[in-house]
């Protein structure tokens, strides 16, 4: 393998690679903005200048393709003096607003200026400034604090597919806006404001919620289809503000679609925190009591939602085999989807046709799809995560185990609430056969329990009955 | 307006009935060159090139013949052969002559090239202020298309050649050349990452070459007379040809000289041909290349204006178009306004340019107002270092070069702005 030296260490290198990519392998860090390892090259911000020996110039990292026996100098005299003068450039007109601005604290710009920057400015005249338009639900523009890294520009292009960020006027003048102001179409939008290197993108949503450096940060897997994103949800005192991607160059890469990034929200209104009795709350002995009498010893049909994890999956099935033996299991999850042989690319970026995150962890335990049928059945029982949506349930006495909205309460007999993905420890199957783990961020909310929990919960009285009879 | 003993390629058939195909091919031995290429392989037309010690005469200088030679010989992509019509170097004006009077002399040019490089289509890039010469141009070209020199299979050699002339929009950032392609691809003119260079994938992703109309107005000439015999009317060994020199500024007799490359000193060409200062004041200052290039002193102007010899005294020859001022005039207000261009047409991509350009011209302007600080001068050296070289394309060079070079050279000018608190001139 071909070699090169970065800061008098040797590396080893694949042809084709760029010198910021083999620097960052060797563990030498060299600043940039307007790179991207997602994205196309245009080396703009020049931050990444560094002294290649045998070349008269500073060449750009992000652009400048290794080659055998480099000599690569990241921290030379010339290069730390190029990397002062672009936080200088770059900071003339910025407003250094960062006490009110919601990117301070995972700002590039920010820290960048404090590991290369000067302490003071040079710059005595008037700082640039724009009027910003509207860009629609998602994101909040700030163009002041724009640094033109025209990001956001190639990710509408390039992954995206939309060309709806472009650059006006020219020069200084140059301002990085939306085709004729208009707000942005894509259902991706959210990445703009994860890939901006200052606070220039915002999202509306995160907007003045919480200091960055205050949140708690769990890595997850987005519920929201059958890709399985990789993602983080940051939360402080059990409130959760936002979900960010997390790299996964096999899955999402880096992004991440805006109905699965505000997917948390549908969670936090208008769910079941309490156990339910025809569609009213009611204290946890009514609840399990009812649910007794409707499930004892009955033939069952079970419905649960292919957003379940492998491991509550497994649970059920062994319950089931204990206590309820020759009871119907299906699943459902995406109306008119009821096998993975139905799944495929939505849109031809993330977002799958299954709607749910498990759909092939469950197809891959033997589970099919419900097709309407089991009506013969003696009762319902339907255990869900919270996404699977289902058409319409047979009139059966039902119970309902899992997360449920208030709207959905009165279909159900009784619910007992469950854990939501946010909630909980767990595997679920992507679409590539992929078994990816999840941790839980935050506490159970309101009375959720566990469904392992819930089971135990419901089968207490038939462990006292054994005991009895022995 | 050529000395007795040299010869002139252009400037005697600059004359409004010179551009028309008839005159071209009774007057001019209109294209005897392409003839004489069709007869010779590629490879050899580059190698006659090559010879003759042809320069770009857009402004960087790079010998025509090896540029040619970068090409693929295949490619799975078409080629393209682009002619850089974009002059709008402030102090430029040769190739509006040429296209306004020898336009078939760029269309041979360009069927020379096209053939060296296997190019099957061409464009010419004017810039949108040429409304007229495009118009010119258009007229060549028809009349190229009637009498079978472009089109296909030309003159029964089995070469087809497609040639378009696209207007450009009025931006000075597209004269460089990957920021034309863009352009002309219908993006937004700015200059893109290097490498790849057009010659690799250039317009449309197919190798390209991008030569300037006077480079390629002299290619005819080459293959009609041999290369050997250009590069002798040079006066440099690695300057063939004769040059058009943009006479403009304070002098007495401003306009277009042609004169050997490398064949005349600065000195000449301002008393000699430019028949010295207008009103018999003195010389202060020279811009020897177009407004980009770093400015002369009245003692520097016995340098001969050519390539090696300008960038050895810290200058360049750029596109060869020279601007005298006077000592009536003020050479803040000069930099300041060439700055103010340069912060206009930068195109905003890259750091260094679309903010320092901007920032310079803010303390010129300042400074000639008469509000500037003594600490000015020294920010102004240091913006324009952290300019120079490290901006995408040469664009930053070509506005810090000259800031560095005036704050310099004419230190006590500037001094005096910041002491008296206005503009003394």
């Amino acid at each position: 393998m071909p070699q090169l030296t970065v800061d008098g260490r040797l590396v080893e290198f694949k042809l084709g690679e760029k010198v910021i990519e083999v620097a960052k392998r060797a563990g030498v860090f060299i600043p940039y903005f307007c790179y991207h390892p997602g994205l196309s090259v245009v080396a703009q911000c020049r931050m990444c200048a560094v002294e290649i020996e045998k070349m008269p110039k500073l060449q750009t990292a992000c652009s400048t393709l290794a080659a055998e026996g480099m000599v690569v100098h990241t921290r030379s005299e010339k290069a730390l003096q190029n990397q002062k003068s672009v936080m200088e450039f770059l900071l003339i007109n910025h407003p250094l607003d960062c006490p009110i601005c919601d990117k301070s604290g995972e700002c590039d710009l920010q820290d960048f200026s404090y590991d290369y920057g000067d302490p003071y400015s040079r710059y005595t005249e008037e700082r640039r400034t724009y009027i910003d338009v509207d860009m629609g639900s998602v994101i909040q523009k700030n163009m002041n604090r724009c640094i033109h890294c025209t990001r956001c520009i190639r990710f509408g292009e390039e992954i995206a597919g939309i060309r709806e960020m472009v650059a006006l006027q020219r020069g200084n003048q140059t301002e990085i806006t939306t085709i004729e102001g208009k707000p942005l179409e894509t259902q991706y939008a959210g990445n703009y404001a994860d890939i901006c290197p200052t606070g220039s993108l915002g999202l509306k949503d995160f907007r003045f919620k919480k200091r960055v450096w205050m949140l708690k940060k769990t890595p997850t897997i987005c519920e929201g289809c059958s890709r399985g994103c990789n993602m983080e949800i940051h939360q402080d005192s059990q409130v959760i503000y936002r979900c960010v991607p997390r790299e996964n160059l096999e899955v999402n890469r880096y992004w991440l679609c805006d109905e699965g990034r505000f997917h948390f929200r549908s969670y936090q209104k208008d769910r079941v925190l309490f156990p339910y009795f025809k569609g009213k709350a009611v204290d946890w002995s009514l609840a399990l009591e009812s649910c007794r009498n409707i499930l004892r010893g009955k033939k069952l049909l079970v419905l649960v939602g292919s957003d379940l994890t492998q491991e509550e999956i497994t649970l059920v099935q062994e319950v089931l085999a204990l206590d309820h033996a020759g009871s119907l299991l299906f699943h459902f999850g995406t109306p008119g989807m009821s096998s993975v042989s139905e799944d495929g690319d939505a849109d031809g970026i993330l977002k799958r046709k299954s709607k749910t995150s498990n759909l092939h962890g469950l197809e891959h335990l033997g589970i099919r799809g419900w097709d309407g049928l089991g009506a013969q059945a003696e009762a319902l029982l339907v255990v869900r995560a919270g996404r699977a949506q289902w058409g319409k349930l047979p009139s059966l006495p039902s119970v309902g185990l899992g997360v449920f909205q208030e709207s959905e309460a009165k279909q159900l007999d009784v619910i007992l609430p469950g854990l939501n993905f946010t909630e909980k420890d767990g595997s679920v199957m992507n679409f590539q056969g992929k078994l990816q783990f999840f941790r839980r961020a935050i506490a159970p909310q309101g009375q959720s329990k566990g469904l392992a929990e819930l089971f135990m919960m419901l089968r207490r009285d038939k462990a006292s009955e054994v005991g009895v009879a022995s | 307006m050529s000395s007795e003993k040299s010869t002139t390629l252009f400037i005697q058939h600059f004359q409004p009935e010179c551009r028309f195909l008839h005159y071209y091919l009774k007057e001019m031995e209109g294209y005897q060159g392409l003839k004489k290429a069709f007869g010779m392989s590629p490879s050899e037309v580059i190698e006659e090139v090559k010879s003759s010690q042809l320069r770009g005469r857009g402004g960087a200088g790079f010998p025509t013949g090896m540029k040619w030679g970068f090409i693929p010989k295949q490619s799975s992509v078409p080629k393209y052969l682009v002619c850089n019509a974009d002059e709008s170097e402030p102090g430029t004006f040769k190739d509006r002559d040429l296209m306004r009077y020898t336009p078939h002399l760029l269309l041979e040019g360009m069927l020379i090239g096209a053939y060296a490089i296997g190019a099957r289509s061409g464009y010419i890039y004017i810039r949108g202020e040429y409304a007229r010469e495009a118009v010119l141009l258009q007229e060549a070209i028809e009349e190229a298309y009637a009498a079978r020199y472009l089109g296909s299979n030309i003159q029964g050699s089995g070469f087809d050649f497609e040639l378009t002339v696209h207007r450009g929009a009025g931006a000075y950032i597209c004269g460089e050349e990957t920021a034309l392609l863009n352009s002309l691809e219908g993006k937004r003119g700015e200059p893109r990452v290097k490498p790849p260079f057009p010659a690799q994938a250039g317009a449309f992703g197919g190798p390209t070459i991008v030569n300037n109309v006077e480079t390629l107005a002299c290619v005819p000439f080459i293959l009609r007379r041999g290369g050997p015999w250009f590069a002798q009317l040079g006066k440099l060994e690695k300057s063939g040809g004769t040059r058009l020199f943009c006479l403009s500024g304070h002098v007495k007799k401003p306009g277009l000289y042609e004169l050997p490359a490398a064949g005349v000193t600065l000195r000449e060409l301002i008393y000699t041909y430019g028949g010295g200062i207008l009103n018999d004041r003195k010389l202060k200052a020279v811009i020897p290349g177009g407004s980009s290039a770093p400015v002369l002193t009245a003692e520097e102007i016995d340098v001969v204006l050519d390539v090696e010899p300008l960038m050895k005294i810290g200058s360049m020859l750029g596109s060869a178009g020279v601007v005298v001022v006077s000592e009536d005039y003020c050479v803040v207000k000069l930099i300041q306004r060439i700055a103010k261009f340069y912060a206009h047409e930068s195109c905003g991509q890259c750091t260094p340019c679309r903010e320092g350009c901007r920032w310079m011209e803010e303390v010129l302007e300042r400074i000639e107002h008469g509000k500037g600080r003594t600490q000015d001068l020294n920010l102004l050296l240091q913006i324009a270092d952290n300019i120079q070289g490290k901006t995408l394309c040469a664009l930053g060079d070509a506005a810090a070069g000259p800031v560095a070079s005036f704050v310099k050279k004419f230190q006590s000018d500037f001094e005096a702005h910041i002491r008296g608190g206005k503009c003394p001139n």
